[in-house]
């Protein structure tokens, strides 16, 4: 089987050597992989219903086999069976009005299911896919007809139509398992239809299809082998919700008395309509177990649709986290040396790590650093090294799984050791977040006023209305947003409005320590100019302590005090701007300074290699694989941070301490493995 | 839409074997007097004219009399559609009072066993054929406790009191203030609308978890918590009252499935719906009562549709404008 298929191992293109029928083949593999690796509950679930589903299959396969008597037989032996008898040792689940043995129409129901919803699938898959290919591929009128005429069918009322058209059916050719498999058939083609047709739709827009178009390839090789896959996909999960609603219409039409005909054939919501008689007659087992039936049965499709659609669906995918513990750390502190009065925030050895599935990702290792009244740090890496944990690892506000481990000491309260409800109370008046992408980060049912209104109501719970208006007024005069403005919405306002927004809503809490990720990012330059400005006034006006996450370091340059490098999860660097943009130190902060673009640029300037995988980083220096000065020293041992002048701290083996580094240490290291890494 | 439902219809029923007239009628009158009626209806010119004098009458409200008892189809639709907008919308009450919070609870607590207990509540009560929880129901409640009413949408002697004005009973006790009449027309609707609603909760409860769920992972969530807002705050007045624009718009494509539940769970209680009338006309081959009461349903459908427009412009301003 393809139980070690890793997920996604077969995203990109064809595989050589395999013919049209590997690719088949490859096609299953993929479909099947993911089931066998979802964990939990919903691989539970699934497995109930696949379970049930079979066992409704066995029964319906082998129901000769396995009923005692014939669905309609009322004699054994020449002895008529007793009318309406209970349940009991000879007729287990009792006898029906006209003496047939309830237990045998049961199974024989299920056999009667199982033919219309094969067949009714089958039919709908055959006439839907295509006419859905058909309508995305060609498009144009035969497409529009088409899609209005799926439509109008899929929002009628399932059931009428397929009324209808069993009454008509079952008048002109008489009732059975075919008619009441055409009339679900009707139902469910628009379903085929629209899911084929989508895709179909979705690939033509694909630029590798325009590209392929460019390069003379033929664009129908390439949608064929996108479709295949996504139908693969796709099908199986209609198809098996599609089975337990038909299922459910069968049994209706046939407690209506329509489409099935009673006597070729047991039919479970035919049995439960005479069961209803029958119940105000006190003989309640007639109606009650075939109903019984259809729930499980229906029970176990549905199972195993939502299992296929929870694995598939990536919206509702949940990763396996494996817990586990965080262990001590080893190493000393390392930047106690720097001293400085009255620090806001003093972070020592934070540590964050997140569980994954792969085991525990190392996002910040051990980070110390701290913040005075009015001052900026930058932090500064390339994306993934951390930067955006460090920040949200401050205020506590991490996803499920992650620990947190270190001190960070805020007003001389340790925000690690801290309560969620102590956390909830510093989050906003004491401590400020400004994100990333402001497009998203305001609730878009929610008017601006009313957003100040519920933070200020938050934290200050006896604020009048018009202290209200007047705060939030003033800081949104700070941002430059229009009192003509308070009560839009925010799909009113731009990116750059809706961050000065956002940055406003920080500011009315009046907090003492900002941490602002990225927050010009998402903004063309103009308007990061702006917020910038707004940021630097901010400091000068409040008091308040900055921590600017970015991997801009011209913005570092421009607004910042200090500086932090990260990479890796570690801050390998930190001092005055001033000292490390004219003396960087450790060798990554000379590659970033090198790859910087300025107006003398002539050559664009790169790091070999990629950032480090955190769950598993590499030995001693993490820098050390893409490092020009590497060591031997640097992949055996973790470097220490040194003090390299004044307030300028760097983790580097190039700066000692001597003492430390073995006698062999300071030969170069081969050069090889950055090759491998490069490719990677 | 509309249009082409219309024509689906039209369509359907001509390809019906023989015509309308001797499907309904053939054996009750002579040879001459169906070929009488036969012209009188217009079934002996071609198709196609057929079909602009079906559409003229639709649209202008001409649907015609039943074949079998010559009552005029807008009556039938009046008197019936009726008593099956009553229990349609105290279906969906019951099945938003019980699958929203439901639903909201299991998003919320998410992978909990409250969560699994939920879901499987869910898949099983959808799971369940909406005549079969009425037969459960109706042994439970009006047989073994003998609480309920099982049948009918009254009792003998408030029919008989009451004088219709829009049909929906319990309006028509308030407007003459015979209030003494409520108590037995609820006591009827309980089952039914129970029954029904229990159902459709299965879809709502679904649909909410899902919802919650994906809304929980917005970014304003994240900038709320931010802000230190209480996790209830966030998670009512952000998460929940998100998720609702979603929520609303597909609960307006379940409009078929409460409509075609409507249907069965009226031929189970007796109620004397518009369903159990496309019921009794198909047996009685009807096709003029059929034809009018499914155009009934895709306007109503088209209704509905609106409607869920018009909420959902309510709650989202972005679709305000």
């Amino acid at each position: 089987m393809a139980t070690t298929l890793l997920p996604g191992e077969f995203e990109s293109g064809a595989v050589p050597g395999m013919g049209p029928g590997d690719e088949r083949l490859r096609g299953l593999h993929r479909a099947i992989a993911p089931l066998m690796a979802v964990h939990g509950l919903p691989r539970w679930l699934f497995w109930t219903g696949a379970t049930i589903t079979l066992v409704f299959v066995v029964l319906a396969v082998f129901a000769p086999e396995i009923a005692p008597y014939g669905y309609n037989q009322y004699v054994a032996h020449g002895i008529r069976f007793p009318q309406q008898a209970p349940p009991s040792a000879v007729h287990w689940l009792g006898t029906t009005v006209v003496s047939e043995d309830v237990y045998s129409r049961v199974i024989f129901g299920a056999r009667t299911s199982i033919e219309v919803v094969v067949l009714a699938l089958m039919f709908s898959v055959v006439i839907g896919v295509p006419l859905g290919l058909i309508s995305g591929y060609f498009g144009g009128w035969l497409d529009r007809v088409l899609v209005l005429i799926n439509d109008s069918i899929f929002a009628f009322p399932y059931l009428l139509l397929a009324i209808v058209i069993a009454f008509l059916l079952s008048s002109s050719v008489g009732g059975g398992v075919l008619t009441a498999a055409i009339a679900i058939t009707v139902v469910y083609i628009p379903q085929y239809f629209r899911v084929v047709r989508n895709t179909v739709l979705s690939v033509r827009e694909e630029p590798y299809v325009e590209a392929g178009r460019a390069l003379g390839a033929k664009p129908r090789t390439v949608i064929r082998r996108y479709v295949f896959a996504n139908v693969v996909h796709s099908v199986p999960v209609v198809a098996s919700l599609n089975a337990a609603d038909a299922i459910l219409t069968l049994a209706a039409l046939s407690f209506l008395g329509i489409g099935m005909d009673p006597s070729v054939a047991a039919e479970w919501g035919y049995d439960i309509s005479r069961g209803i008689a029958d119940a105000q007659a006190g003989f309640w087992w007639t109606g009650l177990f075939p109903g019984l039936a259809v729930i499980l049965l229906v029970t176990g499709l549905t199972l195993v649709g939502e299992g296929i659609n929870d694995t598939f669906n990536p919206l509702l995918r949940r990763p396996n986290h494996r817990r586990f513990a965080m262990p001590k750390d080893a190493r000393e502190a390392t930047t106690a040396a720097v001293e400085m009065e009255r620090p806001v925030v003093r972070v020592r050895d934070l540590r964050v790590w997140y569980a994954t599935d792969r085991g525990p990702v190392r996002a910040v290792d051990g980070v110390s650093f701290e913040i005075r009244e009015r001052e900026t740090l930058g932090l500064v890496g390339e994306s993934g090294s951390g930067k955006s944990t460090l920040g949200r690892g401050i205020l506590g506000l991490l996803p499920v799984g992650a620990i947190r481990d270190g001190s960070v000491d805020f007003e001389g309260r340790d925000l690690v050791k801290a309560t969620q409800q102590e956390m909830r109370h510093l989050r906003g008046p004491s401590i400020g977040l400004v994100f990333q992408e402001p497009m998203t980060r305001l609730d878009p049912l929610m008017r601006i006023s009313d957003h100040f209104a519920e933070a200020l109501h938050t934290h200050e719970p006896d604020i009048s209305d018009a202290e209200i208006r007047r705060r939030s007024l003033e800081a949104l005069g700070g941002v430059r947003i229009p009192p003509t403005r308070f009560h839009n919405y925010p799909y009113e306002f731009s990116g750059g409005m809706r961050q000065r927004i956002m940055i406003a809503l920080a500011l009315v809490l009046k907090p003492r320590f900002v941490i602002a990720d990225e927050p010009t990012t998402a903004l063309d330059v103009l308007v990061e100019a702006q917020i910038l400005s707004i940021i630097a006034d901010l400091k000068n006006n409040f008091d308040t302590a900055l921590l600017l996450i970015t991997h801009n370091l011209g913005i570092v340059a421009e607004s910042c005090d200090r500086v932090a490098v990260m990479y890796a999860g570690r801050i390998v660097e930190q001092g005055a701007v001033a000292d490390i943009f004219s003396r960087p130190e450790h060798p990554y902060t000379q590659e970033l300074m090198r790859s910087t673009i300025s107006l003398s640029t002539r050559k664009l300037h790169y790091i070999p290699g990629a950032p480090p995988d955190l769950a598993a980083p590499p030995s001693g220096c993490r820098f050390h694989p893409r490092c020009p000065q590497a060591m031997e020293v640097c992949r055996a041992k973790e470097p220490v941070g040194i003090e390299i002048r004044p307030s300028h701290l760097a983790e580097c083996w190039l700066h000692g301490p001597q003492e430390e580094i073995p006698p062999d240490g300071r030969r170069p290291l081969e050069r090889e493995e950055i090759g491998i890494a490069d490719e990677a | 839409m509309v249009f082409i439902l219309l024509t689906l219809v039209f369509l359907l029923m001509r390809v019906a074997p023989g015509n309308p007239i001797l499907a309904a009628l053939g054996g009750h009158l002579s040879h001459a007097q169906l070929l009488e009626r036969e012209r009188a209806a217009g079934y002996d010119k071609p198709l196609i004219v057929q079909y602009g004098e079906y559409l003229k009458q639709v649209l202008t409200g001409h649907l015609g009399t039943t074949l079998t008892d010559h009552r005029p189809v807008t009556q039938v639709i009046a008197q019936n559609g009726a008593a099956t907008l009553e229990l349609t919308v105290a279906a969906m009450f019951v099945a938003l009072i019980v699958g929203v919070p439901l639903g909201m609870l299991a998003g919320r607590m998410r992978d909990t066993w409250i969560d699994t207990g939920a879901r499987i509540f869910g898949i099983v009560i959808y799971a369940a054929p909406v005549f079969f929880l009425g037969l459960l129901a109706q042994e439970l409640f009006g047989h073994i406790l003998n609480w309920l009413p099982t049948s009918s949408e009254s009792g003998v002697l408030v029919q008989a009191t009451l004088t219709p004005h829009t049909n929906i009973l319990l309006i028509d006790a308030m407007i003459d203030g015979q209030w003494g009449d409520i108590p037995d027309l609820l006591a009827h609707l309980v089952l039914p609308a129970g029954t029904l609603g229990l159902v459709i909760s299965g879809v709502v409860l679904r649909l909410v978890r899902v919802n919650v769920i994906q809304t929980m992972k917005g970014d304003y969530i994240e900038a709320a918590r931010a802000r230190g807002l209480k996790e209830r705050s966030v998670v009512v007045r952000h998460a929940f009252r998100n998720a609702l624009v979603p929520i609303v718009t597909v609960s307006g494509l379940q409009a078929a499935l409460l409509l075609s539940g409507a249907v069965l769970t009226e031929e189970t209680f007796n109620w004397p719906g518009i369903g159990s009338e496309l019921i009794y006309y198909l047996g009685a081959r009807d096709y003029i009562a059929v034809q009018g009461i499914i155009i009934v349903f895709a306007l109503a459908v088209v209704a509905i549709s609106l409607l869920i427009d018009l909420i959902n412009a309510w709650i989202d301003p972005r679709v305000r404008y």
